[in-house]
């Protein structure tokens, strides 16, 4: 049904007028969102945003070049402790600090990449995990850092201006996230993309038509470590309070999760995962408010198991869901989109 | 010198639960080709159980003992079996994500019976008494620990070596279509190699038990013990045992004479040298993918 | 065009009057306060979580009990899992979508952190949020008001204690590496320089260290007589039990996090007998040194009361009465009582200068004690600054060591 009959129509930006209208109204939509909601969901946009961010990054990584990595939190916590302390040490503007911090985040990427070249599946996840927990330990020893004890963020003035509440804040992070997944989308078309994907599916074959392995993988590291980095700047101002403990292994896990619970070597289904789960991740806790079923919880629990446990409900939730989408989906939830989409082009066929 | 003494035993105690750990690990690895990330809970659940026999139905401990080994045997059957081989068009990165949703599934039923109070478990034997040979400390539970593991691996290799059964989980992990046309029950023997490996990995958290048991009480020893399988080489027993011991001394001497605060990520950075030098690990054979 | 202006202008009037005659607090109305409050209920602080709990059974109980001039309190708790992106987006939705009159305790550090500046920007009274963090009144605001004693002060005086009334000369300490460990390092530290002494070992624990081999040989070697131990009660637990394995026995000394001596026996299986502990509340110096009190079976009222009419009466079957349970109680009295000195007519304003009124209230703590706001001042809002000691004996039962001590604050940045 996607037929393309010439190469530029591959590489177009916008591949149909349906597509041109559909972008249009996401820009539209996500420009009203904030007035129409309430602030608590502005900030569960913010939230949701930066996990996107990281995601869509990290899907560079393991959706395209098929590299595995359990340490991404890592690159988030060198983005959000770089940019605090280069606006309070250095006395950067905020803009260039966050992507001075992004960078710094991708050289790391970049030194990280270079033990993965010879590391593939399991040993590549032991590897990076490894690199996660132990950036942390070291920023928890760097006391110009706040050490232990954490870290404030300063004020944030972009271009003049003082961002303080959570909708101010959102037209900051809505269209960095925009940018980073167009830019992610556009790369994936390229000559860069088009490698990594023919080093995901043979590496030896890609050597051979001259595919730089050495390049092209620490630079999927790279890259993926900068969306990580600027998404920490980000997160480092959604709380204001930073402390190495936040950047935990959980948080890796989490968004490899996301990652491969869109979809890997997508775009978009990587932005559907973080948005399910960062969003369940958030909003699970209120599972016992929900009128009757939290009732019945509440009286299982007192039955078979333990009330002072019961919020642990929503573990038994998010991981039920997890199985539930990667058993019958390999692909994710793009998977389902893509199977829903033939089901209706093709209908009643 | 004594503290080296010290350092070096105390590494091998703690090097025993990582083994086990890294054991049932590589056993999954080989059959299911996946890093299995419930290895973990797989061992809390019936660590929680025989507590529970124990504590609120009154059995001796040797029963509630077997008993959690039992449960442990038809839990690891049972996640093969319901979830892992219903994955449809399984690869790997899939799978890790099944595991880590069987994981947090499993943790928080636990934690939603038994709640986050820390508690200890009833044991024959004290966990902090200890025996002196020429001026260094044994803990006596350490011992017990070390006792087990050497003969759960022993068995495991008497197993793999002389029973027919060992034989055909080893010709499965080899090359399972083979397996199948030799008529081999594959899928069977995949389902009974997760029992054993959730067997394996209860018996390191029953031995960790009797210090304290809490839901997140496994989850420093899957590391590391996951840690030790791969310096080890993923794919070989004796390999996971031998790195699993290298993890725990590295640990204690770094502690001690280096820094304590780097001590438990220490382990991950000599992977990470390790791996460069032999990418596969120090014991499995390092195949190069074709085209 | 005049008769639409005039009924917008009607409307707005009754609006308005209608507001008048209404509370037009946020989070108040003719029957109900509606207060805040997080703590982990899930993940690996889920421990701390039954402080949240106690307070749900206390306020019931208030409830039960004709509520406050009428109005009953309505307790809104959340699981944040210690995660302060989690405790930020909980009390954003209920201070927006429900309107909280004001929050009460909320468990630790960073989560507390996280909302601080939210709370503070709106003016929102936050009762005692429940760690010993130097944050909460360093700089004092207007709107913080602290009840739990700073750890930094449980370190001065178990230090002062080891070195005058035990005559310890080497004292060593093993903290966790966060805020809470590294006050007590502070505090330590502030005390020994004083007397022109060292710590002859500080060492570091990670709140996952499951192996306390290494930390025992750190203490070993510097051949310490008292060790102080800023860590988790789990963490204790394996200090002192690696320590025996070890023979390696001095006097430990513990903090409040710690004093809960039932539970600690249990989870060192009676490894925790002479082992020193600060102390703020629960068991009470009635002024007899020496004297044997138990925490099952409380001797004093207030706590008996609690225990039959607060944790009988509204704790689910499975909740266990015990340190962190009741500390849910005792952080939120100071706001029951103000609130209840606040009488029918309660605005933001009157609770806080209410609370700034609260002069050595006694309830299950110690003394707490505020004063009118002064940015320069600490002591404004630090509310309890005193603790005892207490000693573990048989079958958990506390031997009071010593009287309510009150401590010196030590600014940051000595």
């Amino acid at each position: 049904m996607d037929m393309k009959r010439a190469y530029y129509e591959d590489v177009r930006f916008f591949s149909s007028g349906a597509v041109v209208f559909w972008f249009a109204a996401l820009i539209i939509a996500l420009g009203i969102y904030p007035f129409v909601f309430k602030n608590y969901y502005v900030y569960v946009a913010n939230y949701v945003a930066i996990n996107i961010m990281v995601v869509v990054g990290l899907n560079l990584l393991v959706g395209y070049t098929g590299q595995i990595s359990l340490g991404h939190a890592g690159f988030f916590a060198v983005g959000a402790y770089g940019t605090i302390a280069l606006m309070t040490q250095a006395h950067f503007p905020f803009l260039a600090a966050l992507i001075s911090a992004g960078f710094i985040a991708a050289i790391l990427g970049f030194l990280l990449g270079l033990p993965a070249l010879r590391l593939e599946g399991p040993y590549l996840a032991i590897a990076t995990l490894g690199f996660g927990v132990t950036i942390t330990q070291i920023i928890g020893k760097i006391d110009l850092l706040g050490g232990r004890q954490g870290l404030h963020a300063p004020d944030l003035i972009v271009l003049g201006r003082h961002l303080n509440t959570d909708r101010e804040f959102y037209f900051l992070v809505v269209p960095i996230t925009v940018l980073l997944v167009l830019f992610a989308r556009n790369l994936t078309k390229t000559k860069v993309g088009r490698a990594f994907v023919a080093i995901r599916d043979a590496e030896i074959a890609a050597e051979t038509i001259g595919v730089n392995l050495v390049m092209y993988k620490t630079l999927a590291f790279a890259i993926s470590a900068f969306y990580a980095g600027v998404a920490g700047g980000l997160y480092a101002f959604v709380l204001r309070f930073i402390d190495p403990e936040l950047f935990g292994l959980f948080m890796s896990i989490m968004f490899l999760t996301m990652a491969v619970v869109g979809g890997l070597g997508s775009v978009m289904g990587p932005v559907a995962g973080a948005m399910l789960l960062s969003w369940l991740d958030l909003e699970l806790r209120n599972i016992l408010s929900v009128p009757y079923l939290g009732q019945w919880l509440r009286q299982l629990s007192e039955q078979y198991f333990s009330l002072t446990g019961v919020s642990n409900i929503q573990f038994i939730v998010f991981g039920g869901i997890l199985i539930f989408i990667m058993i019958f989906e390999p692909l994710g939830l793009y998977g389902f989109w893509i199977r829903t989409k033939k089901y209706w082009k093709t209908w009643p066929f | 010198m004594i503290d080296l003494m010290q350092m070096i035993i105390s590494g091998i105690a703690v090097g025993s639960s990582y083994a086990l750990m890294g054991l049932g690990m590589v056993l999954i690895y080989k059959s299911s080709a996946v890093p299995n990330f419930v290895q973990g809970e797989m061992a809390l659940l019936p660590v929680f159980i025989a507590y529970m026999i124990i504590d609120t139905y009154g059995y001796p401990v040797h029963v509630a003992f077997a008993g959690a080994l039992a449960f442990a045997v038809l839990l690891g059957c049972f996640l093969e079996f319901a979830i892992v081989r219903r994955a449809k068009e399984p690869n790997v990165i899939g799978l890790i994500i099944i595991t880590i949703g069987m994981e947090m599934a499993l943790l928080g039923l636990v934690s939603w019976k038994f709640g986050a109070d820390q508690r200890t478990m009833p044991f024959p034997i004290s966990s902090y008494d200890s025996v002196m040979v020429g001026g260094l400390y044994i803990s006596t539970l350490d011992l017990l620990t070390l006792t087990v593991a050497l003969v759960l691996m022993t068995g495991l290799f008497l197993f793999f070596r002389f029973t027919k059964f060992g034989v055909a989980m080893k010709a499965t992990q080899q090359n399972e279509a083979v397996a199948r046309l030799m008529g081999i029950r594959t899928r069977r023997v995949k389902m009974m190699t997760w029992g054993i490996s959730a067997m394996v990995g209860t018996v390191a958290g029953l031995l960790i038990a009797p210090t304290i048991i809490e839901p997140y009480m496994m989850w420093d020893p899957l590391l590391k013990g996951f840690a030790g399988a791969v310096v080890g080489g993923m794919t070989s027993l004796p390999g996971a045992v031998f790195g699993a011991y290298i993890v725990g001394i590295i640990e204690h001497l770094f502690g001690g004479y280096v820094s304590i605060e780097f001590k438990s990520v220490v382990a991950f950075a000599v992977i990470v040298i390790v791996l460069c030098v032999k990418p596969s690990g120090l014991f499995a054979r390092h195949y190069v993918k074709k085209v | 065009m005049k008769k639409t202006l005039l009924a917008a202008l009607i409307g707005m009037t009754v609006m308005f009057g209608f507001n008048a005659a209404g509370y037009c607090e946020v989070g108040v109305t003719d029957t109900e306060i509606h207060i805040g409050q997080w703590g982990p209920q899930t993940g690996p602080a889920a421990a701390w979580g039954a402080v949240a709990r106690g307070t749900d059974a206390y306020f019931k109980w208030i409830n039960a009990n004709g509520g406050i001039h009428g109005r009953k309190l309505v307790h809104h708790f959340f699981d944040d899992a210690y995660n302060p992106a989690k405790t930020k987006a909980g009390v954003k939705q209920l201070q927006e979508q429900t309107g909280i009159f004001a929050w009460v305790s909320g468990v630790g550090t960073a989560p507390g952190l996280a909302v601080k500046e939210y709370l503070l920007e709106r003016k929102i009274p936050w009762v005692g949020p429940s760690s010993g963090s130097r944050h909460w009144v360093d700089p004092p605001e207007k709107t913080i008001f602290n009840v739990y004693p700073l750890y930094l002060g449980d370190a001065q005086i178990l230090t002062e204690y080891a070195i005058t009334k035990l005559g310890k000369k080497k004292i060593a300490i093993v903290y966790q590496n966060d805020d809470y460990g590294r006050q007590g390092l502070e505090g330590a530290e502030f005390v020994m320089k004083e007397k022109g002494m060292a710590l002859v070992a500080s060492v570091p624990a990670a709140v996952t260290d499951t192996d306390m081999k290494p930390h025992v040989m750190k203490l070993k070697q510097s051949e310490a007589d008292a060790v102080l131990l800023f860590v988790t009660p789990g963490g204790v637990a394996r200090l002192i039990g690696t320590g025996k394995a070890m023979q390696f026995e001095p006097q430990w000394l513990s903090t409040t996090t710690c004093g809960d001596f039932p539970l600690m026996m249990a989870i060192t299986k009676g490894l925790y007998k002479g082992v020193i502990s600060a102390s703020f509340g629960m068991g009470q110096p009635t002024g007899n040194i020496g004297e044997l009190q138990s925490s099952d079976a409380p001797a004093l009222d207030l706590l008996a009361t609690y225990k039959e009419e607060v944790y009988d009466k509204y704790a689910s079957k499975d909740e266990r009465w015990g340190y962190t349970f009741s500390t849910g109680i005792g952080l939120s009295e100071p706001l029951v009582e103000a609130l209840k000195r606040c009488g029918r007519d309660l605005t933001r304003e009157k609770l806080v200068q209410e609370l700034e009124g609260l002069k050595d209230f006694k309830g299950l703590m110690g003394r707490i004690t505020y004063a009118p706001f002064d940015p320069e001042d600490p002591m404004c809002r630090i509310g309890q600054n005193e603790i005892y000691l207490q000693e573990c004996m048989d079958g958990g039962q506390s031997k009071i060591l010593t009287d309510w001590q009150e401590t010196e604050y030590i600014p940051s940045g000595e």
